[in-house]
């Protein structure tokens, strides 16, 4: 591994989906010889891209897991993260950007920012990670870059900027024009490795001037003497711009526009010069830990190979050989054999097996200095873990996880399948925490959570494919509630008396609806009911609870007061009071009009404004309350409140409204009364599955 | 009855009359800035709501926070208003009628009318009962704003939903020849209500400026709430 920092760039790819992530690397492989063979995506040769390793990967023809992978470009070494672009896999992008000094950003010259292309950049803020751009597909009929770098301005607020003209566009793309070295570029050989520098075509000479004046006077707001040469009128060197532009990137406020197509092969040689000479090293970003025995103060950390350790796990991978964690080191150095502690829990591992991965394969290494990414065997801890050496308790900021929107019930297909099922979901919710699961004590059904429907569809089929276990989706179950609406006496009598020992009791008084889950009112005088018996009868009003008598839904907000009652010197006890008790709650809820309530979820969409009506739409169709909504620049905030039962497939049904370009967040609010249809309906149902 | 008790001592009672407000299709609450035009017109939104009607408020000044408040402090201005209600009747009440109540709010710029279009269309396809009224606060009438008007009598017409603008003049602005402030005058033929507010010894006097035989009745409204204090005739 290159130990000149200034010399090694850690990059993420990143974009949405099918904008040709996987083919640029793929490209960006061969041409760094890294490997020696193009594939395409989606097996159009039959073999599958390099960089989606599993299987689902190479069916679907979408990237699921990130793989890491480095190569090296003129004497820098680069590491590069393949992230994938759906929206239900954003944990992926979450993790790979929380390691990553710089983002390559790929649009396609067709569809411009999308969906993903906002959440990514959403990302990409949170953490403060530089970028620059890539528009591929420019052999794509109605490919328009122009377009897209104002797409990029309008749509995401970046400052962009061209750094290159397209020399023919759709079917006619045969190279670009660079605009710092005022050169064309074309890219002869069976796949384009051989890069041919020549003048810049007559036809396109005006252009290009203007296009670098546009490009260098966005570029002097970032150097004082490029400023200086264009007032001077001196000569502009590329190196000076090249400063310039570097300067606004790492202060993220401007992005460089680069374009080809990867799948014909055209210019992405440029674009690695560009991620030397624009994206940041290791040394150019200020990374921070909090020192935990000195009140979580910020320290900021050095890569220096000699200072102590520290390393944040991003990723974790359950393989054949046993965990797999992925690092980056952030100071120091992992080498083999050393001892680590793990500062979340302070339990010390040694170093055992390093390796730097190249997407499915490994390379043993001796160490993973400060600015690297490897990955060290048989660690067992949980992603967002830092590792630092013994001298240091530091702990690094844990990546933001989203809690998960979708849920559903899953059920084993047989025994054997109940059994690998749980050692799937052990394994993934581990590996994932986007991913979560539990077991509705309710309903008895395992229920699991995720970012999206694709999300969970692919951990089914994983389930499926790695741990043979089957197992059918259903709709999650509804956690309805019962409750009662108006004040209804009581006054019950519990009595057997046929000879032997009998039982008696008596309870009067009554129950009215309230705030809380359950209240008991004790205003027994005179000792009409034994005080030993009172607990009795409160124990016996709140086994009711558990299941409403009318449709056995759990009851809440109901207050019992009891006022009078009777008992008997000989037959009256506990059991006698609790099942009076019992007999009376049923003898005054159905007289107390009983209602079903329901789970009232408070939802917020961010959309971009154009779709706003329709979203609000699509709550008005969910018998959902729309509270408001507010533009905040290209998008418009919409807070609601929908009843649970009707979210389901929402994902699915806002993404294709609204192009996938937008998102939504779901939390519980509170509970409210159905509606009487809805009632109906819940009735029905209820009474179908008991005669069932 | 603290619903009909509200809408009672409402002072859109007295000045426009409650049923009257949605007899219009495009009507208008006129003032320079800071009199009180939004207020004026939560009132008349508050009327709808006690009558388990929804509105919706687009405000291209306020944020969706803001226009929350302003209902609220309208709200509770006017149960201060009766006397003494009981807190928890008037918050469940409150509660109630605040979910037929929806803010929203635009960017100037960028507002245009295909969006609530977008949105009205959606209560006909879930078979709900459409917004009785929709208050749009913070159009500049300064403008030609022509065409956003016909959009707007447009949605007035395909959906039956009578809006009402909030209007601002300014204060050494002369007026039109029919008495109108400017902004109302080239308009005029669009709007079949209008009331017209403006400070008056420490009051606010509301002037009917158009509304059948109302036309030309005046009372007098305490800054601080908008409920009236006198009728002047």
């Amino acid at each position: 591994m290159i130990k000149d920092l200034k010399r090694v760039r850690n990059i993420g790819i990143s974009a949405h989906i099918d904008s040709g992530k996987t083919t640029l690397t793929e490209r960006v492989l061969f041409y760094t010889d890294r490997i020696h063979k193009i594939n395409e995506v989606r097996g159009k040769d039959g073999t599958g891209a390099v960089m989606d390793s599993m299987d689902l990967e190479r069916e679907r023809g979408i990237t699921i897991a990130s793989a890491a992978t480095y190569c090296e470009w003129k004497n820098h070494n680069i590491n590069i993260i393949d992230t994938p672009g759906h929206v239900d896999f954003t944990v992926e992008v979450e993790r790979s950007l929380r390691v990553l000094d710089g983002v390559v950003l790929i649009l396609c010259s067709v569809s411009g920012v999308q969906s993903q292309s906002i959440t990514v950049d959403q990302q990409m803020k949170r953490y403060e990670v530089p970028c620059i751009a890539f528009v591929n597909k420019c052999d794509r009929s109605g490919a328009n870059p122009a377009k897209v770098a104002r797409q990029l301005k309008d749509k995401l607020g970046h400052n962009s900027v061209l750094m290159q003209l397209p020399i023919g566009l759709e079917d006619r793309h045969e190279g670009v024009i660079d605009l710092v070295a005022m050169k064309a570029y074309f890219f002869e050989g069976e796949h384009g490795e051989r890069v041919a520098v020549k003048d810049i075509p007559e036809n396109m000479r005006d252009q290009a001037q203007e296009a670098r004046d546009e490009m260098i006077d966005a570029a002097s707001l970032f150097s004082e003497e490029l400023t200086d040469a264009i007032l001077e009128e001196s000569e502009i060197s590329d190196d000076m711009i090249k400063k310039a532009i570097r300067t606004g990137v790492l202060e993220r406020h401007i992005t460089p526009v680069f374009l080809g197509s990867a799948y014909k092969n055209k210019a992405v040689q440029p674009l690695l010069d560009a991620v030397i000479d624009y994206l940041p090293s290791p040394l150019d970003i200020n990374n921070e830990a909090i020192d935990l025995d000195n009140n979580e103060e910020c320290v900021v950390l050095e890569s220096d190979f000699d200072k102590p350790t520290v390393a944040l796990a991003f990723k974790l991978e359950d393989g054949q050989y046993g965990q797999l964690t992925y690092l980056r080191v952030y100071q120091g150095s992992i080498i083999k054999g050393s001892t680590l502690i793990n500062s979340r829990d302070g339990k010390k591992i040694k170093a055992g097996r390093l390796i730097r991965m190249h997407a499915s394969q490994m390379e043993d290494v001796e160490e993973i200095p400060a600015g690297h990414i490897g990955a060290m065997f048989g660690i067992d801890c949980a992603s967002g873990d830092t590792f630092v050496s013994p001298s240091i308790n530091y702990s690094m900021l844990a990546m933001h996880v989203m809690e998960p929107v979708i849920s559903l019930s899953i059920v084993p297909k047989d025994n054997k399948a109940q059994i690998n099922m749980s050692k799937a979901l052990n394994r993934f919710t581990k590996e994932d925490p986007t991913f979560k699961t539990y077991v509705d004590h309710e309903t008895g059904d395992t229920i699991i959570q995720g970012m999206g429907e694709l999300h969970l569809e692919v951990y089914v089929e994983r389930m499926k494919r790695e741990y043979q276990a089957e197992v059918t989706t259903g709709k999650p179950r509804v956690a309805y509630r019962e409750t009662i609406t108006q004040k209804a006496l009581f006054n019950y009598t519990h009595k057997k008396q046929t000879g032997g020992a009998g039982q008696f009791g008596r309870v009067a008084g009554a129950m009215e609806p309230c705030e809380e889950e359950f209240e008991f009112v004790n205003k027994i005088t005179g000792g009409r009911i034994p005080t030993q018996y009172i607990p009795a009868c409160e124990k016996g009003f709140q086994s009711c609870m558990a299941k409403g008598p009318k449709l056995e839904f759990p009851v809440t907000g109901i207050r019992v007061t009891i006022d009078d009652g009777a008992y008997h010197a000989v037959d009256s006890s506990e059991m006698a009071f609790q099942a009076a008790a019992r007999g009376a709650f049923l003898e005054a809820y159905g007289k107390a009009r009983p209602v079903i309530k329901e789970p009232i979820m408070k939802v917020v969409i961010e959309t971009p404004n154009e779709f706003q009506g329709s979203c609000m739409g699509l709550i008005n169709q969910r018998r959902g309350i729309i509270q408001g909504s507010q533009e905040e620049g290209v998008m418009s905030v919409i807070e609601s409140q929908v009843p649970l039962s009707e979210m389901f497939g929402f994902s699915t049904i806002l993404r294709s409204a609204t192009q996938g370009k937008a998102q939504f967040t779901m939390e519980f609010s509170s509970y409210k009364q159905v509606p009487q249809s809805i009632a109906e309906d819940i009735i029905k149902q209820k009474q179908e599955e008991k005669k069932a | 009855m603290l619903k009909k008790d509200l809408n009672l001592r409402s002072p859109i009672e007295k000045i426009i009359g409650i049923d009257n407000i949605t007899t219009s299709n495009f009507g208008a609450v006129l003032s320079r800035a800071g009199v009180g035009k939004t207020r004026f017109l939560v009132q008349i939104a508050l009327t709808r709501l006690l009558q388990d009607q929804k509105i919706v408020h687009v405000s291209l000044d306020d944020s969706m926070e803001k226009i929350n408040l302003r209902y609220n402090e309208g709200y509770t201005n006017l149960v201060d208003s009766i006397g003494y209600v009981d807190p928890q009747k008037a918050v469940r009440l409150w509660d109630d009628i605040n979910l037929n109540k929806v803010g929203i709010s635009y960017n100037e710029a960028s507002f245009d009318t295909a969006k609530i279009r977008d949105y009205l269309k959606s209560f006909k396809k879930a078979q709900l009962p459409m917004p009785a009224i929709m208050i749009i606060d913070g159009l500049d009438f300064d403008e030609d704003i022509t065409d956003l008007l016909e959009e707007m009598k447009s949605l007035n017409q395909e959906f039956a939903i009578s809006i009402w603008f909030a209007m601002q003049s300014h204060r050494d602005e002369a007026l039109g020849k029919d008495g109108y402030p400017v902004q109302l005058e080239i308009r005029q033929q669009l709007f079949d209500k209008a009331v017209f507010l403006q400070p008056v010894n420490n009051k606010i006097q509301a002037i009917v400026l158009k509304d059948g035989n109302k036309t030309n009745q005046k009372f007098l409204l305490e800054p601080a709430t908008m409920m009236l204090v006198a009728e002047n005739h």
